[in-house]
C-alpha cells in the first residue's frame, strides 16, 4: 500500500514537472533572470513586485477567461466590462458610502448580471459564445459613450483608491487581492462538483448533459463568474490610475485569452487550470516590460509581442487534433 | 494451390501502440473473386489491419504486397493507385456536399482544370445505380438518413473501380432490404474477379456471403481457412476460444405488476402517440428497423428532448422528468449507443468519467473528497472488471470497456430505471456476456430495465417483453410466450399490424 | 424509366447543386431584399447610377472582408487578423503606388503581401497544428505592427485618377465585384476549391478519400489574406490616403456578416452567397440607421440585437423540430 503510494507521488511529481503551468512557470523564471543581468533594475525587488502588480491585472480577466475557456466558450466582451466597471464605479461614489464597499458591490453584481445575460444568450438562445460576447461587447461600447461621453472620470471611492495603491506588510493590495482570488478560482475549478461539471461540459457537452450535468445554470455561472472577475480587474485597475476612461479595458481581452492559452489550457475547452494562467499572466506583463525596454517604435513592440507568443506556443506544444 | 498472386496481402505484419502490440505477424491474403471475411472481437486488431492494408498505417515489421510484390512504404495515396477501396465503418462523407460531389471525393473528372460535373454525373449515376440509390444526385448527403448514407459511402468506393474493396461492418446501419442489395452486389463483384474483405459481427451474413474467413484474436491469427464446413458455433469458438452457448444467462421471470413508468398519449421526436407501461423487474426490449423513432422514445422519456404526453407516471411521481438532472432525481439513467460521442469524456481520466453523475447531482460547491472517490472508482472497477489505471484517459481503453465505463458510472446511484441505447453495438463477445448478466441481475433486483437493441438475437434471450416500434409507434408488444425472431422481424417490417398484445 | 433520368441529371448536375445551396439562404435573401426597398424608399437616389455606385462602395469592402472570413470559416478555421491585415494593405497601396512602383507594382505588392501573409498564416494553423484563434491574435500583432513600420501616422497618397476610379462616380466597385463573385465560382468549381467543404465539415474522412485537406486550408488562407490586403486597397483608394489602423472594426464585422450569412463555426456549414448577403445585410443595416437619425449608441445596441436575433432564431427552429 505505501509502495502504491509512493509510486503515485513519484508519479505525480514528474507530471507536475512535465506539466504545461510548470513549464510557463519554468519560462517567466529564465525570461526574469536572464533579463535581470542584461537590464540593470529589472531584477530590482520593487521592479518584480510592479510587475507581477500589473499581471494581477490581466490575471483577474484571465480568471472568468479560464473558466468560460474551459467550459468550451469564450468571452469576448471581458474588455468592455472592465471598462464598464472602471468608468461606473466613479459615477457611483456618493456620501451615504463612506468606505466605498456598497458602490463596488453594486458595480460587481451589475456586471456579474452582464455575464449572466451572456450566458443566457450561449445557453438559452444557443447564440455562439464568441457571437454573443461580441455583441454584448458592441451593446456595452455604445452605452459606455452615452455614460462616459469620452471624457474621463476620476474616482473617489476610498476603497477602490486602498486597493490601487495601499502596500499592507509590503505587498501591493492588489497582488493580495489576486492571491486571494486565486485560491477560490483554484479551488473551485478542481475540487468542487462545480469544476468538475465545467470540464466535462468542455470536453463533451452531449456526454456532460446526458450525465445529468444542469447545463443551463452551469454556463449561466460560468460566464457570470468572467463578468465578475473583469470588473474585479476593472476595480483595481481604475485603483492604480486614479481615473476611468473608454478604452481603459481595451488591453485585457487579447491578454486574457493569451494569458489562458499560453497557461497550457486548451482553446477548445475541456482541458486546462487556472495554476497555468497564472504564470501566463506575468509573462505577458513581463514580455511587454521587455519590449518597454528595448525602447523600439509602437511598431516593432507590436511585432516582438506578436512574435513571442507566437514564439512561446510554439515552443509549448500543439494543440492535439481532436473533435 | 493458387496459381495467381494475391492482390494484395501483408505477411507477417506487426503494430505496436505506445509499446502496446495490437498486431503480432499477422497474415492475410486477398485472392481475385473470393468475399474474404475478417472476424474477430473488439479489440482483436481489425482495424488495425485494415489500416495496414490501405497505407494509413505503416506496420513495425512484415510487408504489404499488392499483387505478389512488396510495397516498402505504403500510403493512402499508393493504395488508391492500387485500386483499393476501403468503406470504413466512420463515414467519410460531407453532408453539405451533394451524393455525387461526395462520390467523386479526391477524384473528380476533370476538364480544363474544373471538375467536370457532366462526366461526373454519369459515373456517379453508374455508381449509385449498382447499390440502388435512386435519390438525385443533387441531393445534398445530410438530407439522407444513416442507412442511405451508408450506401453513398459503398457507391464513393465502387465510383473508384477499384480490385480491392474493403468493407468494414457495412450492414451496422442498413436496413434489410439495404442489406439484400448489398449482398447481390457483392456476389456480382466477386463474379467479375473483385478481391473482397468483409468485416462484420453479424455471423449468419459472412456464412451467407464469404467463402474464406481469418479470424483474429489478441492480434494474431487464430484461423486462415475455407468458409466450407464451418458454422455459426463454430466461428464464434474460434473468436472467443470457448463455447457461446452460454452467451445469455437463463431467462427467469422477475417482472412484478407495479409500473415503474406508466405513459399515456406519449410524443418525443418521431415517437406520436404511444402508450407504454414499463413495469419493475422486468427487461423491456425496443425492437424495430433503424430509425423508427426507439431513440427518441428513451431520450424524451429521460427529458433529453421536449415530449408531450397525456398522462404519465415515473416511480410514483407524476408527469415526466422534462430534465436530464429531473430524471436523475426520479431514478433514471441512461446510456447512449455512440459511446464516443454520447457516453463519455475521452480526454478525461477513466475515474472523472465515472464520477460525473455524482458530480452533476452533488451540492455544487461542496468540496471533494478525492479519496472517497478513489474508493468508488476502484470498487466499480472490480465490479465490472475494468483493468487498468484509472488516471489513464478514457480513450485508452479498447470499446468494450468504454461501454463498462459508460455503464458503470450510473451503478453508484442505483438507478430504478436503466435505459439502454444499444448497449452491445460494436462490442466484443465476452462483454456483451458480461452486460447481459449484469442486466439481468439488475432485473431480479427489482429495477426496470429497458433495452433498445438493433441486436434481433439479444431482444428474443434476454427480455420479458418487447415491444417493437415502426413509423413513430408500438405496433406490437410481444410477451415472453411470444417471442421469436419472426416475430419481431415481422411487427417491425409491418407484415402483422394490429396484432396488439395486452 | 431510370435511363431517361439519368440522361437528364447527366445532362445538368451543376445547377441543381447549385439550387440546394439556395435553399438554406432563401429566408436570409428575403430579409436582405426587405432591406434593400426600405433602403430605396428612405433614399430614392439607390436607383440613379451615381447613388448605386456609391451605395456599392460603402457595402465593397465589408464584402470583401465578409468573404475573407467565411472562406477560413468554411474551412473550420478563423482569423482574428483580418482587420490589421486590411490595414496592412491600405498602408502598402498608400506608400507604393504613387511611388516608384506605380499603380500596377503597388497593386502587385498589396495583393502579394496578402497571399504571403495568408499562406505564412495557414501553413502555421495547419502544418503546425495550433489553434487559428490563437495564431491569429498573435499574428494581428505582428501584421499590424508591419502597418504601424510602414506608415506611423496617416498619411501617403493614393493617385488621384485611382480613387476616383474605384471611388468616385463610377460603378467599378459593383463591377469589379461581379468579377470576384465569378473568380469564386471558378475556383469553387476546380478540385482543390470544392474540398474546402469536405476539409471542414469531415478532415479525417477527406484525406482517406484523397482531399489534399492541408492544401485546401493553407490555400483557403493565402485567398483569404488576399481579398483582406485588397479591402485595404480599396478603403485606402476611398480614403484617398493609408492609416495603419483604419481596418480595425472590419475583424468584428467580418464574423458578424459571415455568421449573419449562416456560415457556422464548425467548418463546411454555409455558402459564400449567404456570406455575401450577409455582409449586405450588415451594411444595410448601418445606412438605413444612420439615415433614420439613429444615434451611435442606438445603433450600437440595435446592431447587437439584430445579429444576436439572426443567430438564433434558425437555431431556436432546429431545436423545435
Amino acid at each position: 500500500m505505501t509502495a502504491w503510494n509512493d509510486s503515485a507521488g513519484g508519479k505525480r511529481a514528474s507530471a507536475i514537472l512535465k506539466s504545461r503551468p510548470f513549464l510557463t512557470l519554468a519560462i517567466v523564471a529564465a525570461v526574469w533572470i536572464v533579463a535581470s543581468f542584461v537590464s540593470r533594475g529589472f531584477g530590482a525587488y520593487g521592479h518584480l513586485r510592479y510587475l507581477v502588480e500589473l499581471g494581477a491585472v490581466i490575471g483577474l480577466v484571465a480568471a472568468g477567461q479560464t473558466f468560460v475557456v474551459v467550459a468550451g466558450g469564450i468571452d469576448l466582451s471581458v474588455a468592455a466590462i472592465v471598462t464598464v466597471s472602471a468608468i461606473s464605479l466613479p459615477l457611483l461614489s456618493w456620501q451615504a458610502d463612506p468606505t466605498g464597499l456598497v458602490s463596488v458591490i453594486a458595480v460587481l453584481a451589475l456586471t456579474t448580471a452582464i455575464g449572466v445575460v451572456n450566458g443566457l444568450g450561449v445557453a438559452l438562445l444557443r447564440v455562439h459564445p464568441m457571437i454573443m460576447t461580441l455583441a454584448m461587447a458592441t451593446f456595452l461600447q455604445g452605452l459606455l459613450i452615452i455614460i462616459a461621453g469620452g471624457s474621463a472620470v476620476t474616482a473617489e471611492n476610498p476603497l477602490v483608491h486602498w486597493l490601487g495603491n495601499a502596500r499592507p506588510a509590503g505587498i501591493p493590495a492588489g497582488i493580495i487581492l489576486w492571491i486571494a482570488v486565486s485560491t477560490v478560482v483554484l479551488t473551485v475549478m478542481h475540487a468542487t462538483p462545480f469544476g468538475a461539471r465545467i470540464f466535462a461540459m468542455g470536453a463533451n457537452p452531449l456526454a456532460a448533459s446526458l450525465s445529468g450535468v444542469p447545463m443551463t445554470s452551469t454556463t449561466l455561472a460560468v460566464y457570470g463568474i468572467s463578468g465578475f472577475t473583469a470588473a474585479l480587474a476593472g476595480v483595481l485597475v481604475l485603483g492604480m490610475n486614479g481615473q476611468g476612461y473608454v478604452g481603459i479595458g481595451d488591453p485585457y481581452l487579447l491578454a486574457s485569452i493569451a494569458a489562458v492559452v499560453l497557461g497550457g489550457t486548451s482553446i477548445l475547452g475541456g482541458l486546462g487550470t487556472y495554476a497555468g494562467t497564472i504564470p501566463g499572466a506575468i509573462l505577458l506583463v513581463t514580455i511587454t516590460a521587455l519590449i518597454t525596454v528595448v525602447n523600439a517604435s509602437p511598431g516593432w513592440r507590436s511585432i516582438l509581442f506578436g512574435s513571442l507568443i507566437l514564439g512561446l506556443l510554439l515552443l509549448s506544444g500543439r494543440e492535439q487534433a481532436r473533435r | 494451390m493458387t496459381t495467381v498472386p494475391p492482390l494484395l496481402a501483408a505477411r507477417g505484419v506487426s503494430k505496436a501502440f505506445f509499446g502496446n502490440p495490437v498486431l503480432r505477424g499477422v497474415s492475410i491474403a486477398l485472392q481475385p473473386g473470393r468475399v474474404h471475411a475478417l472476424l474477430g472481437e473488439n479489440g482483436a486488431g481489425k482495424s488495425t489491419l485494415i489500416n495496414l492494408l490501405s497505407g494509413a498505417l505503416r506496420p513495425d515489421s512484415g510487408e504489404i504486397e499488392v499483387d505478389g510484390r512488396a510495397v516498402p512504404r505504403m500510403t493512402p495515396a499508393l493504395a488508391r493507385q492500387a485500386g483499393i477501396a476501403v468503406v470504413q465503418q466512420e463515414l467519410s462523407l460531407t453532408a453539405s456536399l451533394s451524393i455525387a460531389e461526395n462520390i467523386g471525393l479526391g477524384a473528380y473528372p476533370k476538364r480544363f482544370g474544373l471538375i467536370d460535373y457532366n462526366e461526373l454525373a454519369s459515373r456517379a449515376k453508374a455508381a449509385c445505380a449498382l447499390v440502388g440509390l435512386n435519390e438525385p444526385l443533387s441531393t445534398p448527403v445530410g438530407r439522407l438518413a444513416l442507412g442511405r448514407r451508408q450506401m453513398v459511402e459503398i457507391a464513393k468506393a465502387l465510383y473508384r473501380k477499384p480490385r480491392v474493396l474493403i468493407l468494414d461492418e457495412p450492414t451496422s446501419s442498413l436496413s434489410a432490404t439495404e442489406t439484400k442489395i448489398l449482398t447481390d452486389l457483392l456476389e456480382r463483384l466477386r463474379a467479375e474477379g473483385i478481391a473482397i474483405l468483409y468485416i462484420s459481427h453479424r455471423l449468419n451474413e459472412v456464412m451467407a456471403l464469404c467463402q474464406h474467413v481469418t479470424v483474429l484474436k489478441d492480434g494474431t491469427c487464430t484461423a486462415d481457412r475455407s468458409l466450407a464446413g464451418t458454422d455459426a458455433a463454430g466461428l464464434v469458438r474460434l473468436m472467443v476460444g470457448r463455447d457461446p452457448g452460454d452467451l445469455f444467462p437463463k431467462w427467469r421471470p422477475s417482472a412484478s405488476s407495479a409500473n415503474a413508468i406508466s405513459v399515456r398519449g406519449f410524443s418525443a421526436g418521431l415517437m406520436r402517440d404511444v402508450d407504454l407501461d414499463i413495469r419493475a423487474g422486468e427487461v423491456l426490449g425496443i425492437g424495430g428497423l433503424v430509425g423508427q423513432g426507439q431513440e427518441d422514445l428513451l431520450l424524451g422519456l429521460y427529458g433529453a428532448i421536449p415530449a408531450r404526453m397525456a398522462s404519465a407516471t415515473v416511480n410514483g411521481t407524476s408527469g415526466l422528468p422534462g430534465g436530464v438532472p429531473k430524471a436523475n432525481a426520479l431514478g433514471l439513467a441512461y446510456v447512449p449507443a455512440d459511446r464516443k460521442r454520447e457516453g463519455l469524456h475521452l480526454i478525461h481520466p477513466i475515474l472523472t468519467n465515472m464520477m460525473l453523475p455524482a458530480f452533476a447531482r452533488l451540492p455544487a460547491l461542496r468540496l471533494r473528497s478525492r479519496r472517497a472517490e478513489h474508493e468508488t472508482g476502484k470498487s466499480l472497477a472490480a465490479q465490472l472488471a475494468i483493468k487498468g489505471d484509472l488516471g489513464r484517459p478514457a480513450q485508452a481503453l479498447s470499446g468494450g470497456n468504454q461501454q463498462k465505463v459508460a455503464l458503470a458510472k450510473w451503478m453508484p446511484h442505483d438507478p430504478l430505471v436503466l435505459l439502454l441505447n444499444d448497449p452491445t453495438r460494436g462490442v466484443d463477445v465476452e462483454t456483451k456476456r458480461e452486460i447481459y448478466l449484469m442486466l439481468r441481475a439488475f432485473a431480479d433486483a427489482g429495477k426496470a430495465v429497458v433495452l433498445l437493441s438493433s441486436d434481433t438475437p439479444e431482444l428474443v434471450h434476454l427480455c420479458d417483453r418487447v415491444a417493437v416500434v415502426r413509423e413513430g409507434r408500438i405496433t406490437a408488444t410481444l410477451d415472453r410466450a411470444a417471442l421469436s425472431e419472426e416475430a419481431i422481424v415481422s411487427a417491425a417490417m409491418g407484415a402483422e399490424k394490429q396484432k396488439v398484445a395486452a | 424509366m431510370s435511363i431517361i433520368r439519368s440522361a437528364k441529371s447527366a445532362g445538368a448536375l451543376y445547377w441543381p447543386v447549385q439550387a440546394h445551396r439556395n435553399i438554406g439562404v432563401r429566408a436570409l435573401f428575403l430579409v436582405v431584399l426587405a432591406f434593400l426597398v426600405a433602403y430605396g424608399v428612405l433614399f430614392p437616389g439607390l436607383f440613379t447610377a451615381s447613388g448605386f455606385g456609391k451605395f456599392t462602395q460603402s457595402w465593397f469592402p465589408l464584402a470583401l472582408v465578409a468573404m475573407a472570413q467565411a472562406i477560413l470559416m468554411l474551412t473550420g478555421g478563423i482569423s482574428l487578423a483580418i482587420g490589421a491585415t486590411v490595414s496592412l494593405g491600405a498602408v502598402i497601396a498608400a506608400t507604393t503606388m504613387a511611388g516608384p512602383l506605380g499603380v500596377a507594382g503597388g497593386a502587385a505588392a498589396v495583393a502579394l503581401a496578402g497571399l504571403g501573409i495568408g499562406a505564412a498564416t495557414g501553413f502555421i494553423v495547419v502544418k503546425l497544428r495550433l489553434p487559428a484563434i490563437v495564431v491569429t491574435l498573435a499574428g494581428s500583432f505582428i501584421i499590424g505592427g508591419a502597418a504601424l513600420l510602414i506608415l506611423p501616422r496617416p498619411g501617403g497618397a493614393i493617385p488621384a485618377w485611382l480613387s476616383d476610379l474605384l471611388a468616385g462616380d463610377t460603378p467599378a466597385a459593383f463591377l469589379i465585384l461581379v468579377v470576384i463573385v465569378l473568380l469564386w465560382k471558378l475556383y469553387l468549381a476546380t478540385p482543390l476549391g470544392l474540398s474546402l467543404y469536405a476539409a471542414g465539415e469531415n478532415p479525417v474522412g477527406a484525406y482517406r478519400s484523397g482531399v489534399p485537406v492541408d492544401a485546401a486550408r493553407v490555400a483557403a488562407y493565402a485567398i483569404s489574406g488576399l481579398l483582406s490586403t485588397s479591402a485595404g486597397l480599396f478603403v485606402a483608394a476611398q480614403t484617398g490616403s493609408g492609416d495603419p489602423v483604419i481596418g480595425t472594426a472590419f475583424t468584428l464585422n467580418s464574423i458578424a456578416a459571415a455568421v449573419l450569412g449562416g456560415i457556422g463555426f464548425l467548418g463546411g456549414q454555409g455558402t459564400m452567397r449567404g456570406a455575401l448577403a450577409g455582409s449586405l445585410l450588415l451594411s444595410l443595416m448601418i445606412s438605413v440607421m444612420f439615415f433614420l437619425g439613429f444615434t451611435p449608441v442606438a445603433q450600437y445596441v440595435a446592431q447587437g440585437l439584430i445579429i444576436i436575433g439572426a443567430v438564433a432564431i434558425p437555431q431556436f427552429r432546429k431545436v423545435q423540430q
